[in-house]
């Protein structure tokens, strides 16, 4: 992880970090309500967190490979 | 049992497959005689085609006929698998790309390399190498449980059906054998576009029509689900699996990018950048995942497919729940589309799986003893793929459908005692490489123990083993207790004046 400011660090890290924590944190999420078209809470918002993981590991690799960039540049 | 229209689209498609397997030696052409041509496809993969294999790694027989099965039968705790996928990929996108980086640098192929190198030491690397080829063969025959469900189903009703699947399984077998030769990883790089468009296609399909087709759809399903009381709930975990979730979920992350296949899905991937993108967008891949085991509930709210399913033994019928639904609620040739999915979706994660063991078997275990040729280390592993093929047939043929699942979680518990010397080494190079063969030893007797011990020496039916009163995953006890052995014997070597290099 050469070539990367401190603050880059830290940014990828959180957003790595974040949907372990959410999982991690079982009283989140296991409940039945409220249901989302009869599906019990417990399923359909650990699946959404599936797209918001993408969104947040997106974000993370963009940081991640503008800084590496700027280090090849360099 | 599937009409005519189904049969047809079946095999018609079925022949695109084998198609696409075989044109894979013409696509991207390169010297099909050097190995990191054939095994990683001259790691030429961009970010869409590395998203596809390596989702193709993931989107396997495990997903849409393992993971739903054991909702049918068990209830919430296989919902583990969606934390799962979103966690293996931040792992992924931290370790992955680092051996990606030292792969290109150094010429690695296999993790097993990366050890035999870093640690200057060919029986660490053997250990590493056998482990996974070991651990590849239970996931290899999940699959292939998954193809024969699917062929079950198809053929449901018909008198020697067993037979005729059994016949038709060892054909598929053949032809699958001779792509992977003729194309390495190219052809099933091309065999997973299609089977992934034919996966999303059924998965989809599935969840909207099959929950319009039940009054009350979803709703009913769940109630009539929670009338079954299936053991670690319904609509909710029940709080005492609650360790036995988490435990599942990190230990199946952790293990995945371990598996050899899962190590060259990546390795083929053109550039970091390439793999760090398609790795980050691998979450949305496992939404389907997460819809599959919704039908799983589903099949309760769906009197014919339970109806087809009351056919087959009780224990068999978790495995054929997809594609009884499918089979059931879709007209004939929708269904021959969808179950085609299924079936291919079993094939190209077995082809690189083989793939991958053989790079194992002739990199790491037949090399360092017996000089090879480059063409001969090609032609050495080509032949390896198509025996572990056979031998994974084999395997399936002498063991029950049930518990398909824990096939791959006993992978699972086998393959994460090589988390040591390859993913902890690829942060810190503080590790003594007596003492990570010493953690090895450790984890794997104390994993296939507990395993035993857990499952009375019977047949294995469950990967969790009570502590404190709380099912945990045995594949993360065993680790625990691997890197307790690994530090300790790290401290003793630092006492007695070792220092990493």
């Amino acid at each position: 992880m050469g070539g990367l400011t401190t603050g880059e660090k830290v940014a990828i890290a959180v957003l790595l970090l974040i949907p372990v924590v959410f999982y991690m944190v079982y009283p989140a999420y296991n409940y039945a309500s409220p249901e989302l078209l009869g599906v019990p809470f417990f399923y359909w918002f650990q699946t959404l967190w599936l797209a918001i993981s993408a969104v947040l590991f997106t974000v993370a690799a963009v940081i991640w490979e503008r800084g590496l960039s700027r280090e090849e540049k360099r | 049992m599937l009409g005519l229209a189904g049969w047809v689209t079946f095999w018609v498609f079925f022949a695109v497959f084998v198609f696409l397997g075989f044109y894979g030696a013409r696509w991207r052409r390169g010297n099909l005689n050097l190995l990191h041509e054939w095994a990683l496809a001259g790691r030429r993969l961009g970010i869409a085609l590395a998203w596809f294999l390596i989702g193709a790694d993931l989107y396997t027989a495990y997903t849409f006929v393992a993971v739903p099965s054991l909702v049918f039968a068990k209830g919430a705790y296989a919902f583990f698998a969606v934390p799962y996928v979103a966690i293996t990929f931040a792992i992924a996108m931290l370790l992955m790309t680092i051996l990606w980086d030292r792969s290109r640098e150094r010429g690695y192929i296999t993790a097993a390399d990366f050890v035999q190198d870093q640690f200057n030491s060919v029986t660490l690397a053997l250990l590493v190498a056998l482990t996974g080829i070991v651990a590849e063969l239970p996931y290899i025959a999940l699959q292939i449980d998954g193809m024969r469900a699917v062929l079950e189903v198809m053929m449901a009703g018909m008198s020697s059906a067993t037979t005729v699947s059994e016949v038709a399984l060892v054909v598929a077998f053949i032809i699958l054998a001779a792509f992977t030769y003729t194309s390495g990883l190219r052809g099933s790089a091309l065999g997973a576009v299609l089977k992934d468009a034919l996966i999303w296609l059924g998965v989809i399909s599935l969840i909207v029509i099959v929950p319009l087709s039940i009054k009350g759809g979803f709703s009913t399903a769940f109630s009539i689900a929670a009338q079954h009381k299936l053991p670690t709930g319904v609509e909710t975990l029940k709080p005492v699996f609650l360790a036995a979730y988490e435990s599942t979920f990190i230990g199946s992350a952790l293990a995945l990018y371990l598996y050899p296949h899962a190590v060259n899905g990546s390795l083929s991937a053109e550039s970091r950048k390439a793999l760090r993108y398609s790795t980050a967008l691998l979450p949305l891949y496992g939404i389907g995942l997460a819809l599959l085991p919704l039908l799983g509930i589903l099949v309760y709210g769906s009197p014919s497919a339970l109806k087809l399913l009351s056919e087959f033994p009780a224990s068999e019928r978790g495995l054929l729940a997809i594609p009884a639904l499918a089979a059931t609620s879709l007209p004939a040739w929708f269904a021959g589309l969808v179950l085609l999915g299924i079936f291919v979706g079993g094939m190209v994660p077995a082809a690189i799986m083989a793939i991958a063991q053989a790079n194992l078997l002739v990199r790491n275990v037949i090399k360092p003893f017996y000089r090879l040729s480059e063409r001969g280390e090609t032609r050495a592993a080509q032949w390896a793929s198509v025996a572990f093929k056979f031998l994974a047939l084999g395997f399936v043929f002498v063991t029950p459908l049930t518990y398909a699942l824990q096939l791959q979680l006993t992978g699972g518990v086998i393959i994460l005692q090589t988390l040591p010397p390859v993913f902890l080494r690829l942060l810190t190079r503080k590790m003594e490489k007596y003492s990570l063969m010493a953690g090895w030893a450790a984890g794997m007797l104390s994993g296939i123990l507990l395993l035993v011990y857990a499952n009375h020496f019977g047949p294995i039916k469950t990967t969790l083993y009570p502590l404190f009163g709380h099912p945990f995953y045995i594949g993360m006890i065993a680790l625990a207790i691997n890197l307790a052995v690994v530090g300790l014997g790290t401290g003793i070597a630092y006492a007695l004046g070792w220092r990493p290099r």
